[in-house]
């Protein structure tokens, strides 16, 4: 029966009378589940993707040797990944813009589990691991996002200074938090204080983190503004300048072009550049100079910053002293004038 | 009225190490003075001291005499009054600057003190002397981040000795109000004081500068309209 049934199910197929050809092959698989031929043939009439790879399925239990059915088989599964992709690529998509949206409107939380859903859907998706690494106030959890979106795109030069500084920062706790406050990231800077003072390995420790702790709520609770840490740098460049500016025109009688001292004014450039690195070591910031310097990517270690402070001070007294060697010269050849009383 | 002690607390560093290294150098400056210059003092003075007629012709030691004579005190009351001022409106200036910053600080407003100085009085061969300058400096500096600060302060009322809490704003304006009428009348009727006047408005108006030498910290609490 089996045998004209199917017979009749393959001249229907081949006439194209699909439907047709399928129900009486339906039938006949469901009379007879072995039936090796009524599979095959049900494996290309089937219209979704999914019940071709069932029917291929179906063939080769019964027969393992159909190396035919096999490759068939291999080619729908193929299909099947790239449409699963596709479909991924295109919910990640709406997942992210969905990420972006929130993250503009300082929602991080949400942003963070949209943009995980959407690495979920499509796991090389770069912009999602950019994303999580840029919002996210866990370390850990920054880290491992930018270290992906490194793997996912090795020549963004971005993520590998990212990943590089915080990965410094992981090492100097201290200084991650420090530079958290510097950011003016008062919330997380106390975060991170809380975390490193209940690993704290001596009372001494803990105590010099429990002021910091204090110091910042202070400042919360007084809303203390925020001054950049650039235009702090500068402010505190005009110090010793200004004193030595003062100084040299003291020097020269109040007059510089009466009494000219070419050499003295050669001085100021220099107590810039000094008052300039002594004021970097003290403030910290992400400046060039780390790296080009140091090839340090955080905001300088202490020997960096020791090194720093001492070439300022060095760049600010030697302009002084020779500005006190030129009076001392001066006072050589000085005529004591007679009592005016 | 005689200003005692700043009755507030630091905020930043414990010790105002520079205020009292300042103290101890002029101290032993006088010393210097007292015992081994003795009577000479007239070629110490003319080296060391800032006359103006000296430095507006660049002679004598110019910057190094500007300094210097900030160190170089009159007689022991001049020096006790200056110290106890330097200790009362140093103290918390050194605070929210750091030693290194008060100290460039403190040199500079007793220059701008000499400049003053030097520019009104600019014929007279007489050597001013004294950290007055470099004071009324702080003293500014005090009132500009401090507005709110009280001075313990001795005062005399019927010769019966009170030391009550007085606002800095009070002490301040006294000791410059005092200033101004002697300024004036050397200014116009070219009198001579032995009070170096100009050179106490000269520290005093120096004072805009301090908001540069202050910590960053100091300097966002001064942004904040909060207290320094």
């Amino acid at each position: 029966m089996s045998s004209i049934e199917i017979q009749t199910a393959i001249q229907a197929a081949r006439a194209g009378r699909k439907a047709e050809a399928r129900a009486l092959l339906i039938q006949i698989v469901e009379i007879d589940p072995q039936n090796e031929m009524a599979w095959m043939w049900l494996s290309g009439l089937v219209e979704s993707l999914e019940d071709r790879i069932i029917a291929c399925e179906n063939v080769l239990t019964i027969n393992p040797a159909n190396q035919k059915v096999r490759a068939y088989l291999e080619e729908l599964q193929r299909q099947q990944k790239s449409w699963l992709e596709n479909k991924n690529r295109v919910d990640a998509i709406d997942l992210f813009t969905r990420a972006k949206e929130h993250a503009d409107r300082n929602d991080s939380a949400t942003a963070i589990r949209l943009a995980k859903q959407a690495l979920e859907k499509y796991e090389n998706y770069e912009a999602a691991c950019l994303m999580i690494g840029k919002l996210s106030s866990d370390t850990d959890q920054k880290i491992e996002a930018f270290k992906k979106a490194y793997q996912i795109n090795p020549s963004n030069k971005e993520t590998a200074s990212a990943l590089e500084k915080l990965r410094h920062l992981k090492t100097n706790p201290l200084s991650a938090a420090a530079r958290l406050e510097q950011l003016g990231q008062f919330e997380e800077a106390l975060k991170a204080y809380h975390e490193l003072a209940s690993k704290a390995k001596n009372s001494k420790e803990f105590d010099h983190i429990y002021k910091q702790i204090l110091r910042i709520e202070g400042l919360k609770r007084e809303n203390i503004r925020y001054v950049a840490p650039s235009s702090s740098i500068a402010r505190l460049t005009f110090t010793w300048p200004l004193l030595y500016l003062s100084l040299a025109l003291v020097q020269v009688g109040l007059n510089p072009f009466a009494h000219p001292v070419f050499y003295l004014w050669l001085g100021l450039p220099i107590v810039i550049v000094g008052s300039f690195l002594l004021s970097l070591a003290e403030v910290r910031s992400n400046h060039i100079v780390w790296q080009k310097l140091f090839d340090e990517r955080g905001d300088g270690s202490q020997f960096a910053r020791l090194v720093t402070a001492a070439a300022g001070w060095f760049f600010i007294l030697i302009p002084h002293i020779l500005l006190v060697l030129d009076s001392l010269g001066r006072l050589q050849n000085f005529v004591i004038p007679p009592m005016p009383f | 009225m005689l200003p005692l002690n700043d009755t507030e607390q630091n905020r930043y560093s414990f010790f105002p190490i520079m205020t009292v290294i300042l103290i101890v150098v002029n101290c032993f400056v006088f010393y210097i003075e007292m015992f081994v210059i003795k009577d000479d003092y007239w070629p110490f003075f003319m080296k060391y001291a800032i006359t103006p007629r000296v430095i507006m012709s660049a002679q004598g030691a110019g910057a190094l005499s500007n300094v210097t004579a900030m160190f170089l005190h009159g007689g022991l009351f001049h020096l006790l009054g200056n110290m106890l001022a330097l200790w009362v409106f140093g103290r918390r200036v050194e605070d929210a600057c750091g030693p290194w910053r008060f100290l460039a600080f403190y040199l500079l407003a007793g220059t701008w003190a000499h400049v003053l100085f030097i520019l009104v009085q600019s014929d007279s061969r007489i050597p001013g002397i004294g950290a007055s300058g470099a004071i009324f400096g702080l003293m500014g500096a005090y009132l500009l981040l401090y507005p709110g600060g009280r001075i313990r302060t001795l005062v005399f009322v019927s010769f019966v000795p009170l030391w009550p809490r007085i606002r800095a704003i009070w002490i301040v304006l006294y000791f410059v109000g005092i200033q101004i009428i002697p300024a004036i009348q050397i200014l116009l009727k070219k009198t001579d004081y032995s009070v170096n006047h100009w050179a106490h408005l000269g520290g005093f108006f120096s004072a805009v500068f301090i908001l540069l030498f202050i910590r960053p910290e100091a300097f966002a609490r001064y942004l904040s309209d909060t207290s320094v």
